[in-house]
């Protein structure tokens, strides 16, 4: 499991292109939920996951991928997540992030 | 005899529409039921649960008790409009056959028989009936006097807020509005015209007759009837597609829900009696916190019915639910709200996805042996405090405990759950059962009740009892395996939604809280209690919104000039903690406090 | 005769805007809540940058508020203020033609934040709790050994809204490397973690020290806040983070734990700023007419601030900014009485 590679990792062999990389859908996301954009990348949300206690699940990338641009295998890594709300309760900045987990997954999974 | 008139057009058209849409909305959600429920009504029609039906259908479709109890004016509005219509019917069609012998007269012959009595000759006169019939008509306008006056000022009524309406609703309202004064009209008129009726048709027509000069009452008469006909035939065609659907909703309703029916997490064509069943009273409206402290005004039970009804609801009014289950409790027509929210959730979100959580097999975190397993559940990872205070109990008595996730745990599923995505929330079901099973414990203890919620009503745990910790201290209490002293301080509790009307767990933490000290109640608690607002049923609010309903609800309990504020939720408890002045704590904190050791 | 200036608090900022006023040949009156002057900082063990020792730093200042027989209210809460005096909780009131609120701030109490055990756990400890160890000379885990792993956690406090704390408390990160080379210092062998969101070495010797911590003193800085924490057998801690730079979650265990508390607004400033028709800054501190020129000035003519008081501070911002208080006090004085 933990050799997995979701795409979006530091191992990933090309650089995160802004150029090239279409923006729209994370936009979309954060014009549905603007609070995401108040994360400040401590990893809280990540090292209290209960997901991320057993997987390679990583919500603060998974949504910082999104919102460069990054869609690939976030849907399915987001499949990973348990719902369980305990991100949502050391987010220092208050971020909703279930209902952003919830959010992408609509986005991404188109329904 | 004669019984027709061009004016009965409208009502007798009206019926038949009435009747052909009842007919068909009941046979289409009859045959779209599940094999199931089908089997159900089969299996308990020739029972006593019939009867206890039909007696429930007097008492809530015909006089309103569940809503007199609540708020009695209210109650009383809603009886006056329903019974007295029914009794208007009813003494309507004997008053008929009174004057006519056993006769097969239509519909229209008896709903406007004043009409009729001077056309078929009638000239006898039998005044009781004319009296009782115009007492009836005085009973259903107090009625209709209290619903206008309830449109114009809620709050005298008791409601804080009544409900908003859609089209449907407002022509229906109308028309019903208009229905009594333009009988009332009509048989004034009649009266004026050709004398009779009882004290209140019979001295207004005497008076109109005095009044008005007699050529225009002749004018005025006809188009009265037409009047009364044409409201009532509006109203019986918009019914159907109005929340005046709820009258003959309600009936079958109950005697589903008498014969075994209920919604379940998937929706189901059962889940449209109850829907269509609210007669959007909106007395949940009032007890919402959203409308309360946040001022939402859209996204109550009533109006989520509404939506989901006529195929408008939106994802964010069924996300929008803190599903505390206050609505669910006051609600007059005992609608599973919580249920079918849950379900409109799942309708949109519960997208299979095979392999999903594929990770959790051969996962094992648990450590420790014992036949009591103790499950601290996610958040209480973040309040240290209970799991140890947990530890400090289980040691106090000597309690060979498993504990299941210490170091980490998978979660129960009801996050999964509340969010609609039950598919997904099996396989944590499956797995944390298979989990207790090979641990072969007997006894399940959980600090968390969203946790227990879901392990009472969604696990299959025969053979394990599962208990909240609080009611696992009460009984070690009360065997006397757990020595604890009281001390001088004055505690305040809060009942999470999930234990108290989740899982009717009140008195357990009472009884503790008593051994400990002294217990001052807050305004709203047991079935009443506030929610804390951090509820994970609610993905829309935010955490500002979140912590304004803390904020409030946390005054309630400070009010109480305890010096501690318990609580038995880890979640309820870091939510309070933050809006709070005094100090929170978990009901196991106090009593890990104030253990006596055995030992001497 | 001198105009009368009431100083609330006598902390640095207060001993400071006192001495200052005295030398313009104003006389100034400090009340002081407690029965002894120097405020927080008297707690403090050794400041940072340059490791000058606080006592050496406010000690002359108290010694200095003595000799020159500047009056002062020990043990006096102050319940109003206004323009032309303050009022005691005691309802003696005392007049002056001007009043400077120096009462500084509130360390944040790390109970709240429950998952990381304060009050729990025997070996976590506050950076204020370090700083009164190292003051009493015996830095070591509550068994009396010494520390072989050391965890130091930023933003205990602030940047924080679970627990209403939206600012930053500025001082922490640079009192983190501060007290990780200290540990250093006094457990060579031992290793000093640090875990924080964002560096923030704004003042002068700031990034260099943090720089040293890296190098000479073999600091580790890990980029990740601490989101909770455990107690094992043995007493000691498991901590969890995420390793942003890795993108991995982490977990150790640590013999102790520091918690670097942040900086809170009192919770008498609402009360006390509605006696004087003040408002507060959003995360509850006074507010200031601008951080420019106005840094020290209310909204109301005759109260002015020193220190703290407006927002979290390091002690050496905290005494410059005291004279600039008491420059400011003293042209208002001027003008006011010229004018006349």
């Amino acid at each position: 499991m933990r050799n997995l590679n979701f795409g979006y990792g530091i191992s990933r062999p090309r650089a995160v292109d802004l150029d090239t990389n279409d923006l729209r859908k994370g936009l979309d996301i954060i014009a549905e939920m603007p609070e995401l954009q108040a994360c400040i990348g401590c990893g809280s949300c990540t090292a209290s996951c209960t997901a991320g206690n057993i997987t390679d699940f990583n919500f603060r990338k998974l949504h910082t991928a999104v919102r460069r641009g990054e869609y690939k295998g976030v849907y399915e890594a987001l499949g990973k997540c348990m719902l369980c709300g305990k991100c949502r309760l050391v987010c220092p900045r208050g971020i909703n992030t279930r209902a952003v987990v919830m959010l992408i997954k609509r986005k991404l999974g188109d329904f | 005899m004669t019984f027709f008139a061009p004016f009965t057009i409208p009502f007798i058209v009206g019926c038949l529409l009435l009747l052909l849409c009842i007919v068909c909305k009941w046979l289409l959600w009859i045959v779209r039921m599940p094999r199931v429920d089908r089997r159900l009504i089969r299996h308990n029609f020739f029972t006593r649960h019939t009867l206890l039906a039909a007696w429930e259908v007097v008492r809530e479709s015909l006089l309103h008790v569940r809503i007199f109890r609540h708020n009695p004016m209210l109650g009383f509005m809603h009886m006056s409009l329903a019974f007295g219509w029914f009794l208007l019917i009813v003494v309507g069609w004997i008053e008929t056959t009174a004057y006519l012998g056993w006769e097969m007269v239509p519909p229209q012959g008896h709903v406007f028989f004043k009409y009729f009595v001077p056309i078929n000759g009638i000239t006898a006169h039998k005044p009781l009936f004319d009296h009782l019939m115009d007492a009836l008509l005085l009973f259903v306008l107090t009625g209709v006097a209290l619903a206008w006056f309830k449109r114009l000022r809620s709050r005298a009524l008791g409601m804080r807020r009544t409900t908003k309406h859609v089209l449907f609703d407002r022509v229906a309202l109308s028309a019903l509005w208009f229905i009594f004064p333009a009988r009332l009209v009509a048989e004034v008129l009649t009266a004026a015209m050709y004398g009779g009726g009882g004290f209140l048709t019979g001295s207004l027509g005497v008076w109109v007759a005095n009044v008005v000069p007699h050529d225009i009452v002749e004018v005025l008469y006809e188009p009265s009837w037409w009047f009364y006909s044409s409201a009532l035939g509006l109203f019986f065609v918009a019914m159907p597609f109005s929340r005046y659907m709820h009258i003959f909703t309600e009936i079958p309703l109950i005697f589903m829900r008498r014969w075994g029916l209920h919604p379940s997490h998937e929706r189901k064509s059962y889940d449209n009696f109850e829907v269509e069943a609210c007669s959007r009273c909106g007395i949940c409206i009032d007890p919402c916190q959203l409308q309360a402290d946040l001022g939402m005004h859209d996204t109550q039970s009533v109006y989520f019915l509404r939506d989901r009804r006529y195929n408008m609801l939106s994802l964010k009014v069924a996300n929008n639910c803190l599903m505390c289950g206050r609505c669910e409790t006051v609600c007059p027509v005992g609608i599973n709200l919580g249920t079918l929210r849950l379900n409109s959730r799942a309708m949109r979100r519960n997208i299979p996805h095979e392999g999903r959580y594929k990770y959790l097999r051969g996962v094992d975190m648990s450590s420790g042996d014992g036949t009591v397993g103790y499950f601290a559940g996610c958040m209480t990872a973040l309040t240290p405090g209970v799991q140890r205070a947990m530890e400090q109990i289980f040691g106090a008595v000597g309690e060979d405990v498993w504990y299941a996730d210490r170091d980490g745990g998978v979660c129960c599923g009801r996050p999964l759950m509340l969010s609609g995505e039950t598919d997904a929330a099996r396989k944590m079901v499956v797995y944390n059962t298979d989990l207790f099973r090979r641990h072969n414990i007997t006894t399940l203890v959980t600090s968390c009740p969203i946790c227990l919620r879901v392990f009472r009503d969604n696990y299959r745990l025969d053979g394990i009892e599962v208990l909240h910790h609080t009611e696992y201290i009460d009984r070690l209490i009360a065997e006397g395996r757990l020595n604890i002293k009281a001390a001088a301080e004055r505690y305040t509790y809060h009942d999470p939604c999930e234990l108290g009307r989740g899982c009717g767990i009140y008195d357990a933490p009472r009884r503790v809280i008593d051994a400990v000290g002294e217990l001052r109640e807050p305004r709203h608690s047991r079935r009443d209690a506030l929610c804390c607002g951090a509820s994970l049923a609610n993905t829309v609010i935010d955490d500002a919104q979140q912590q304004r309903i803390a904020r409030r609800m946390t005054a309630e309990l400070e009010a109480t000039e305890c010096s501690t504020i318990i609580t038995a939720c880890p979640l309820c408890n870091k939510t309070i903690a933050r809006a709070a002045q005094l100090p929170t704590c978990d009901i196991s904190e106090i009593v890990a406090k104030n253990i006596v050791s055995n030992t001497p | 005769m001198a105009h009368r200036v009431v100083i609330v608090g006598g902390g640095a900022a207060g001993m400071q805007t006192a001495l200052e006023l005295k030398s313009r040949g104003i006389e100034p009156v400090i009340v002081e809540r407690n029965i002894e002057l120097g405020g927080k900082a008297k707690g403090w063990h050794k400041l940072f940058p340059s490791f000058v020792s606080a006592a050496d730093v406010m000690q002359p200042l108290a010694l200095k508020v003595k000799s020159e027989r500047i009056r002062c209210f020990y043990g006096q809460e102050v319940s109003e203020i206004a323009p032309d005096g303050v009022m005691l909780r005691s309802k003696e009131r005392i007049p002056a033609d001007a009043v400077v609120v120096a009462t500084g701030f509130t360390l944040f109490d790390a109970h709240r934040k429950q998952e990381y055990g304060y009050g729990l756990y025997d070996n976590v400890i506050t950076s204020v709790d370090l700083e009164r160890m190292m003051n009493s000379g015996c830095v070591s885990l509550a068994d009396g050994t010494e520390p072989k792993r050391i965890a130091i956690l930023h933003c205990v406090g602030s940047r924080d809204e679970k627990v209403g704390q939206k600012h930053c408390s500025k001082v922490c990160c640079i009192t983190g490397v501060k007290q990780a080379i200290e540990l250093k210092q006094l457990f060579p062998t031992a290793d000093v973690f640090n875990f924080y969101m964002d560096m923030r070495m704004f003042g002068p010797g700031y990034e260099e020290l943090y720089r040293e911590a890296q190098e000479r003193y073999n600091v580790h800085f890990v980029r990740g806040r601490i989101s909770e924490a455990a107690e094992t057998i043995n007493k000691r801690i498991q901590i969890k983070a995420e390793d942003t730079l890795t993108g991995r979650p982490l977990r150790m265990t640590v013999d102790m734990l520091v918690l670097l508390v942040g900086m809170s607004a009192n919770y008498e400033n609402p009360a006390l700023a509605a006696t004087a028709g003040l408002d507060l800054a959003p995360n509850g501190y006074f507010k200031a007419v601008d951080t420019f020129l106005g840094a020290v000035r209310s909204q109301r003519e005759g109260i002015f601030f020193a220190g703290a008081v407006t927002a979290p501070k390091s002690l050496a911002d905290t005494l410059a900014e005291a004279s600039l208080t008491a420059s400011a006090v003293d042209d208002y004085l001027k003008r006011k009485f010229n004018l006349r």
